[in-house]
């Protein structure tokens, strides 16, 4: 089990920022991956990655460090973003490089046992269980149940009533923080494309995951709500989570993110705060070179 | 004395693969443009064998209606193509009445093949009511194998084609062909093929697509070279005594029939696929049916004509298989069943070549594992088909040509 | 035959083809896993449990066997003949799930119609292999002798046949009494299309139990009917005879197999098992080990199979592998399919109506002249397979729709978070 110490990340992620912005004008002209000592000592360490689709190469080399608070992902379409995701947390496997996570190898670990380790991801379209209610959904995400073992179901006892009592009570609490406590007994199949997207979020923060990596969280979700989960997250963060975070919104990026990788066509095209990031030519130039932001 | 061995067996094998590839080129049409693992395909074999028997020779059938109009009985291969006909038919019956509405419903796949054993069970027992469940056979006339004896001696090799008429072995004819001309052939065989096959392959590229694959071609050149060089240099009559090694291949223009029509069904689905525009459509469908149905791909359609070319070659099978074997019985579909999923599991869903190649292997591999395995494991030959398929799906769960 | 002795081995079978669809039940409709193969665990079952059981040096039998555990724990204590028995179904639901282990690793990691065929081909081979060797279990020969618990003790009286009829009969009564009374708190809470489906299905049971032996004026067939756990002609005082047992028996297996599933899925790990039906990845991304719940799910549904096939071997009382063909497995699908997918109440529905159709129209094979016996049953088979498009068109759900899930604990108080933070969730808890 990982056990990261928040005091020694938070000054390495500091020496982090500042690694990338001294070196950011070497960095232009040089065409090695990044191995600034950041990637290395990251939370979340991707070096070299390689994965190709029968002749298309999604990632070419990408090399990423992202460290404890929140990290936001953009590119244009197309530059390896999803795949990228897919690869570190299993659903994919890699062609070459390695993953590292809390300095352990996890390059082609199972998606299970990355979970368990703190490793969670979303999925850009959200994918609820569709005949289980939205309770049941929120309920399977708290780990270590008693009751899911099958001893566990068949004993049943003190534990097993308590672990239930208290997946209830987490599942409560945070769909009356989703605002999809009235929609607790619906099944997830009847829900709409936001309120899927929120229960999608919820669940995957239901497992206590050290770091987690979102996949466009925010797509179809009113801007109040958007509001009030993004302060969530700044919560979250400030007790030690991290996140990864994918998203077109710029300014949701630009707003929210302590730290910005630019991923253009499968690999780290350029990385530094967001203001930095903004105003990079190669940045613009990608983005309006042919392909939409 | 010279016995059947393992080129007999490889002979055996062919046909047998043949039916099964046969059998697989339908359903893995099925599978990938329509998207249903049809379990009722063995039974739609099964149709195909008895819509033949009908026109053949209905008496074998009591429960025929006699209100049926027939054609007196009609011989094996004038039924054939009426079966293959009907046989299509049926299949397009088959989309209309169950699948389309479940297509239109969004079924899932698992609803797909339940779906597809009631139908199975519908079909299988509409044949026991109707057929009984007796064994019977075309009326046809009884085709004698040829004994294809083949002996090296230090003169070279001489092939001799003996039958057995009225009791006594009668030798046909036998050709010799000394060491050096069997080599020389042997070297034009492979001069002529390879040959080809780089002239084929000379213009590689993405944008290229063979109408034939240069492999396949490279190889039927060879073939074809080696028939005509054999045929037209076999003026001596060679040497049979003292014999190095010999051999024995019992076939017959039966098992030659069938090899030549299923190849001849591959042909044509590839000339389909490939060069006509209802054939791209298709395969475009294959790909992906919702891109394809934007592009304006008219997708009932194309179904339609899947189901309808997937029945022509269940009946076909149907056919082959039930004269191949002199035997037609209710079950006999459902006994190819299995293979013909494996074949198709094997050559990738997606590639109605590949689960031809791969039918053609597993009917290779039943008939030499018999020959190869000792006497009291010769009853698991159907059973050599899944050790197949379940040793290639644990190295290779998406099966061995993936997409092509 | 009486209508009683009818409805008897009638509902044995509901009672031992109920054990093997729930057992189905577990596989697909609560983990999503198809597998065509289900009846090989039923032929296991049925195999290891007679073979366990049967006595040592059976004439005519030729491959292993004969370990007479009944005999063996018998000599030892008083009723150990019973508990010997009960180790050899033991056994043979093990050794079903031990099978099933062997055949899971494989393929449960293949997609749901790779591991339809596969399954389906693993059984084929199993049963060309229990029908060719002959030295395994007697090959095409089958096993004849099937111990059967407690036979000896049967029929049972209570003395005199007054008192046997009383209080038999009475008990008879009893049930109905009280099978109506459970049908009505059931039907009272249900919709309007089931309370339908019940009003028909009761009025058209009493019509065919009750009011025809009372329209012919056979008076002796409705008490028979009435008083079914009496026999009158078991023994010279009537009495309780093996076959009405047998079916109390299996009722009660069938009743421990039903609470051991629903304790099951009832439950955070049904929810789990669920889960992989519905769309495997997720429990993936939230940490559940999928395969081994698969694997698991496998086992326990395996092992009801087996003990069915113990149930089944006895109700035969003769087994061979020619029995045990696909087709079997097929209608079991069939089964849950209709009277609900994951509802353990609608498979038992469902194996009823299924049944019932199928030995129901065997009653035409009386106006139907024996050379058609082929015709009819084909008939019969055609029906069924129709009948499975149409509810799967119309109502995929089943009569019952999927069942309700409680996982028996109430909101009572919830204790303590632990650690909250992903800084220090590693080192706290388990």
């Amino acid at each position: 089990m990982t056990e990261p110490q928040p005091a020694e990340d938070n000054d390495q992620r500091v020496a982090t920022d500042d690694a990338v912005g001294t070196d950011a004008a070497v960095d232009v002209a040089d065409d090695a991956p990044n191995r600034s000592s950041g990637v290395d000592d990251a939370l979340l360490a991707v070096d070299g990655l390689r994965k190709e689709f029968g002749g298309i190469t999604a990632l070419d080399g990408t090399t990423v460090g992202v460290g404890r608070g929140i990290t936001g992902l953009i590119g244009p379409n197309g530059a390896g973003k999803t795949t990228l995701f897919n690869c570190i947390t299993g659903f994919l496997e890699p062609d070459g490089g390695q993953v590292r996570f809390a300095g352990e190898d996890i390059t082609g670990a199972r998606p299970a046992a990355l979970a368990q380790q703190g490793l969670v991801r979303t999925f850009q379209i959200p994918r609820e269980l569709e005949s289980m209610t939205v309770r049941e959904n929120l309920l399977l995400a708290t780990p270590d149940q008693f009751g899911e073992r099958l001893t566990g179901t068949w004993r049943r006892g003190e534990r097993f009533a308590d672990d239930e009592r208290r997946a209830r009570r987490r599942a409560e609490e945070t769909a009356e923080f989703f605002e999809l406590d009235h929609l607790l007994d619906e099944p997830a199949g009847n829900l709409s494309g936001g309120q899927r997207k929120l229960l999608e979020l919820a669940r995957a923060l239901l497992t206590d995951p050290d770091m987690l990596l979102l996949d466009e969280p925010m797509a179809g979700v009113n801007p109040s709500l958007q509001r009030k989960i993004l302060d969530r997250i700044h919560d979250l963060e400030e007790q030690g989570y991290a996140f990864l975070l994918v998203e077109h919104d710029i300014d949701v990026i630009m707003e929210h993110c302590e730290r910005v990788i630019v991923l253009h066509r499968g690999e780290q095209l350029t990385a530094g705060t967001p203001e930095e990031v903004r105003t990079d030519e190669r940045v613009i130039e990608a983005y309006l070179g042919g392909e939409e932001g | 004395m010279v016995s059947a061995g393992l080129l007999d067996a490889l002979a055996t094998g062919l046909v047998t693969g043949s039916i099964i590839a046969a059998g697989a080129l339908g359903l893995s049409l099925i599978y990938s443009i329509a998207e249903v693992p049809n379990f009722a395909h063995g039974d739609m074999i099964t149709i195909g064998a008895y819509l033949a028997l009908v026109f053949n020779k209905p008496a074998a059938i009591p429960f025929l209606p006699d209100s049926v109009p027939l054609v007196g009985t009609t011989s094996l291969a004038v039924a054939g193509v009426l079966a293959v006909g009907l046989g299509a038919t049926f299949s397009a019956g088959y989309e209309l009445a169950v699948f389309r509405r479940f297509r239109r419903k969004d079924a899932d796949l698992i609803t797909m093949v339940i779906v597809s054993l009631g139908l199975a069970l519908i079909l299988r027992n509409a044949v026991l009511f109707l057929a009984g469940s007796k064994n019977v056979s075309y009326a046809t006339e009884p085709v004698r194998d040829v004994f294809w004896d083949a002996y090296l001696t230090g003169f070279g090799l001489t092939i001799q084609l003996t039958q057995r008429q009225a009791g006594d072995i009668v030798t046909l004819a036998q050709w010799g062909y000394a060491w050096w001309l069997a080599a020389a052939i042997l070297a034009a065989t492979v001069g002529v093929g390879y040959a080809v096959y780089r002239e084929r392959s000379a213009g590689e590229g993405f944008d290229v697509v063979h109408l034939v694959d240069p492999r396949v071609l490279g190889v039927g050149a060879g073939l074809a070279t080696l028939l005509l060089c054999a045929y037209l240099l076999r003026f001596h009559s060679g040497v049979v005594a003292d014999p190095l090694a010999s051999t024995r291949v019992g076939t017959s223009w039966k098992d030659g029939t069938v090899v030549v029509l299923t190849a001849l069904a591959m042909l044509a689905l590839n000339v389909l696929l490939k060069t006509t525009k209802l054939g791209k459509s298709m395969r475009a469908t294959a790909d992906n049916l919702d891109l394809a149905e934007v592009r304006g791909v008219d997708v009932d359609r194309v179904q339609l004509v899947v189901w309808v070319v997937a029945g022509l070659l269940a009946a076909l099978a149907g056919v082959l298989a039930g004269w191949s074997a002199s035997n037609v019985n209710p079950n006999m579909g459902f006994s190819l069943l299995l293979p013909v999923f494996a074949a198709v599991i094997m050559g990738g869903i997606r590639s109605p070549y590949g689960s031809a190649l791969a039918g053609l292997i597993i009917g290779l591999s039943m008939d030499l594992g018999v020959y190869f395995l000792p006497p009291s494991l010769a009853v698991y030959r159907e059973a050599i088909a899944f050790v197949i398929l379940i040793a290639v799906l644990l190295v290779r769960p998406e099966g061995l040509w993936g997409d092509v | 035959m009486a209508l009683a002795d009818f409805l008897i081995t009638l509902l044995t079978f509901v009672a031992v083809y109920g054990l093997f669809g729930i057992g189905l039940n577990v596989k697909y409709g609560f983990t999503g896993l198809v597998d065509f193969g289900h009846i090989a665990y039923f032929m296991i079952g049925a195999y290891v449990t007679v073979v366990l059981t049967m006595p040592a040096s059976v004439q005519g039998y030729g491959g292993i066997g004969g370990f007479d555990l009944p005999g063996l724990f018998g000599a030892l204590f008083p009723g150990g003949a019973l508990v010997g028995w009960f180790v050899g179904i033991a056994c043979g639901m093990g050794a079903a799930a031990v099978v099933s282990l062997l055949v899971g690793v494989p393929t449960l990691r293949l997609r749901e119609d790779y591991l339809a065929i596969t399954a389906l081909g693993i059984a084929t081979i199993l049963t060309a292999v229990f029908e060719n060797e002959e030295w395994l279990f007697n090959g095409p020969f089958g096993v004849r002798s099937v111990y059967e618990p407690l036979a000896g003790v049967f029929p049972v009286s209570l003395g005199s046949f007054t008192l046997n009829m009383v209080v038999l009969g009475g008990l008879s009564v009893l049930t109905f009494v009280v099978g109506a009374f459970l049908l009505i708190q059931y039907a009272r809470d249900a919709d309007v299309r089931t309370q339908a489906l019940i009003g028909v299905a009761t009025a058209v049971f009493v019509l065919w139990y009750f009011v025809q032996p009372l329209l012919g004026g056979d008076m002796v067939e409705l008490q028979r009917n009435l008083m079914w756990l009496f026999d009158p002609t078991a023994g010279p005082e009537g009495g309780l005879d093996y076959d009405r047992f047998f079916l109390l028996f299996s009722t009660a297996l069938l009743a421990a197999g039903y609470w051991w599933v629903e304790r099951t899925v009832n439950s955070p790990y049904g929810r789990v098992l669920r889960a992989v039906r519905d769309d495997e990845d997720v429990p993936k991304a939230l940490g559940k080990a999928t395969y081994r719940y698969k694997i698991q799910a496998m086992m326990v549904g395996s092992a009801l199979a087996g003990a069915a096939g113990a149930l089944y071997a006895i109700q035969l009382g003769f087994i061979s592998p020619g029995q045990f063909g696909s087709t079997l497995t097929f209608f079991a699908f069939t089964a849950v399919i209709i009277g609900g997918t994951a509802n353990n109440a609608g498979v038992l529905l469902g194996t009823a109506v299924f049944w019932i159709i199928n030995s129901g129209t065997r009653f035409l094979n009386d106006f139907v002249p024996s050379e058609y016996s082929v015709q009819l049953a084909a008939a019969r088979l055609m029906l069924i397979g129709a009948l499975l498009i149409v509810i799967l068109y119309y109502r995929p759900e089943g009569l019952l729709g999927e069942q309700e899930y409680d996982v028996g604990v109430d909101d009572g108080d919830a204790p303590p978070d632990r650690a909250v933070g992903g800084v220090a969730r590693g080192g706290d808890g388990d």
